[in-house]
């Protein structure tokens, strides 16, 4: 089966200029979407959209972020506005989105996008029956956990296999409550906290406050296995990274191969600080043990 | 004129249930002694307090039966993020809390609620783990068979009162303890710094961590402290009369880790302040000595954070990953002789003759007094009380309580 390249695309350009190296784009719109390179106004989604369908490309929509009562409204009038688009999907982690979807019989699928909790297939399941045709996949779980995921999962799959992967989102202001507390100036768009000589990026903005991992996963050594095992889609995430360098990132993955998957690993390794992300190390579930 | 309209708004308000955490048996009689509702605990397995000693079914069903035994409940977590191999011992554990008569489990996985629904006749409380902000995902969670929702964190007065208003189900809310600095659930800077799983009970606090902060150009911006995400504790105090009258059914305190001391008298403090409110007089005042009890037995600052929207640099701790341990505690009253006035006690920290001691309980207004005379098991003087877990005898001129508790007047 073929398995589908997604990305987060974090320009207009980007959506433009490498049209042929991708097969589906999750675009994030302005204050309905967190965790995205890049947050576009519903007009420049439109503009991506139209581009995108002219060209034969899936395109699926990030409206992601905890919504209060205040959000719904604006959270409404997107997701009426995506019914009259052959939209893919659209993702989500706010409940209310399926909700809404329910009582106002809306037939655009859902990806159910739950960010770290989307880690077994029966819960996958239970989203599927309320129209979460998709599942993008925890990145904190194991390959073989993926493999497990998909064997009983209703949803197609979107696995993350390229980019800085998020590891904290907030409310809170933590950049400008530090910067404010000790009487600081600073307007850096992106900040970086460092810990033991790793550097994470930090971006503090109107939503609130986003960490990323120091290091980019690489996965390209898993999409072979992700591909003979029939996920449907893999996703590349350009934050912080040269679109020069994603073209070619771009190339590897769509041209990666049983002869070729070693050099291209090394390839990457070389271009970017990266790891394989938690595909190989599995995460510690008790910490102490009394019975 | 007052008693009747305290009579009056006695008809009006719902005394809301007073909901405590517990780490083990002990904190759980300590809860329910100092006025706990409801208690809320993690068994052995799919819980998200891993490191703490957790429940095994047969202390699950010693405290139902406890719990059950002084009309009160127990809700048992089950709000881990469930990975495949996981779930299949899940149904089976369900069952058995049925079986125990526990009186909710606490999930966040929807899967749990369709399983529990489908084999077991367990009522099912929303974890805040699910962050449920808005009416619309309430509104689907109800349609689960969700009896009742505990509000993410960052619900703030309106949009709890409006939720309540267009939904009727039963809201929980925290009302005090430690408060994630992210969205629950979003947060795994546990798995990249320790590979133990935040949504899996393993979570190791990095958000208590020291960074430095660089701009843009990785430069650093020097504060006087190193960065953190550490946030202030949350303290609902002064706004408890507000939130009674906001129709909230269930205040929830955090800490299942934490010592009896620290449940003890925070739950005291709650249980006085919500029943003077609810039962006795229309002049209820916020209490600032209240206020300062609460603090002191945590050594931490508490402040509201979202629910007024303060949620500013004001919140934010920057106070490094030391923490004094609290020293204001110590011991426990284990018996009480009317005819000789002598108090039986476990000490939990030093103290000695001269410290002025303060003792409290919930069948007690406080006692405070200077030590004169200390005694050993065979009562001869002593002028030290050093050693952890040592028994001493003092006399008490008032009637004191097992497990009401000594702390060190400030």
């Amino acid at each position: 089966m073929y398995m589908k390249l997604m990305i987060m695309p974090n320009s207009l350009d980007m959506v433009k200029n490498m049209i042929d190296k991708y097969d589906a784009v999750m675009i994030g719109i302005e204050n309905l979407s967190i965790n995205m390179p890049k947050y576009y106004s519903y007009e420049e989604f439109k503009e991506m959209y139209d581009i995108c369908k002219q060209n034969g490309k899936e395109v699926f929509v990030a409206l992601n972020k905890n919504m209060h009562n205040k959000d719904l409204d604006y959270l409404k009038e997107i997701m009426f506005k995506l019914e009259y688009l052959d939209v893919s999907g659209i993702m989500y982690y706010d409940v209310a989105l399926v909700n809404i979807k329910l009582e106002n019989n809306l037939k655009t699928s859902l990806v159910w996008g739950q960010e770290h909790l989307t880690t077994n297939a029966i819960t996958s399941n239970f989203w599927n029956s309320y129209g979460a045709d998709y599942t993008l996949v925890s990145s904190e779980i194991t390959s073989d956990e993926v493999l497990e995921m998909q064997k009983e999962s209703k949803s197609k799959l979107i696995v993350t296999v390229f980019g800085h992967l998020p590891m904290f989102v907030s409310e809170r202001h933590l950049v400008k409550n530090y910067l404010k507390t000790f009487d600081l100036k600073d307007n850096s768009e992106i900040n970086y906290i460092e810990n033991s000589g790793n550097i994470y990026p930090i971006i503090d903005n109107d939503l609130g406050t986003i960490s990323y991992s120091s290091h980019v996963l690489n996965g390209i050594n898993e999409v072979l296995k992700f591909r003979e095992i029939g996920i449907n889609y893999i996703l590349l995430n350009p934050f912080l990274i040269s679109d020069n360098d994603f073209k070619i990132v771009l190339d590897l993955f769509n041209s990666v191969n049983g002869d070729n998957i070693e050099n291209y690993s090394k390839q990457i390794e070389e271009m970017f600080n990266t790891d394989y992300g938690f595909f190989n190390k599995e995460t510690i579930y008790k910490v102490k043990k009394n019975d | 004129m007052i008693n009747g309209i305290n009579e009056l708004k006695k008809n009006i308000i719902k005394k809301p249930e007073l909901l405590a955490p517990a780490g083990d048996i002990e904190r759980l009689k300590i809860a329910f002694h100092y006025g706990a509702d409801a208690v809320y605990l993690g068994g052995s397995l799919f819980g998200l307090r891993a490191n703490a000693i957790n429940f095994s079914l047969d202390d699950i069903k010693q405290s139902v039966e406890y719990a059950h035994s002084l009309g009160k409940k127990i809700y048992v977590t089950v709000n881990i993020a469930l990975h495949s191999k996981e779930l299949q011992d899940l149904e089976n554990y369900l069952k058995e809390l049925d079986k125990i008569k526990v009186d909710a489990i606490i999930v966040s996985d929807p899967a749990v609620i369709e399983m529990a629904k489908k084999h077991t006749s367990l009522e099912i409380h929303l974890s805040t783990q699910a962050s449920t902000l808005n009416i619309e995902a309430v509104k689907f969670f109800k349609k689960q068979g969700v009896t009742r929702i505990v509000l993410g964190r960052e619900a703030n007065r309106e949009e709890i009162k409006n939720i309540i208003d267009e939904t009727g189900i039963e809201i929980e809310t925290f009302i005090h303890g430690a408060m994630c600095s992210s969205i629950s659930g979003r947060c795994v800077l546990s798995n990249f710094f320790t590979l133990r799983d935040s949504n899996r009970g393993g979570c190791s606090q990095i958000c208590r961590w020291d960074f430095n902060l660089l701009n843009e150009k990785k430069e650093k911006l020097e504060g006087e402290k190193p960065f953190t995400f550490c946030t202030k504790d949350l303290s609902q105090l002064k706004y408890i009369k507000d939130m009674i009258n906001s129709g909230i059914a269930s205040f929830k305190i955090e800490g299942r880790m934490r010592s009896i001391y620290y449940i003890a008298t925070i739950v005291g403090v709650y249980r006085k302040v919500i029943d003077n409110y609810c039962n006795q007089t229309i002049n209820y005042e916020y209490n600032l000595k209240d206020e300062q009890i609460l603090r002191s037995c945590a050594n931490r600052d508490a402040v509201s954070q979202f629910y007024d929207g303060t949620n500013d640099h004001t919140c934010q701790y920057y106070n490094g990953r030391e923490e004094v341990s609290n020293q204001d505690f110590l011991g426990v009253i284990l018996e009480y002789k009317k005819s000789t006035k002598l108090a039986k006690v476990e000490q939990r920290n030093y103290f000695k003759i001269d410290d002025k001691i303060e003792i409290f309980g919930p069948n007690i207004e406080d006692i405070s007094f200077s030590l004169k005379e200390i005694f050993d098991e065979d009562m001869n003087p002593i002028e030290i009380v050093r050693h952890p877990k040592q028994i001493v005898y003092f006399k008490v001129d008032k009637e004191v309580y097992p497990n009401d508790l000594i702390r060190i007047k400030k």
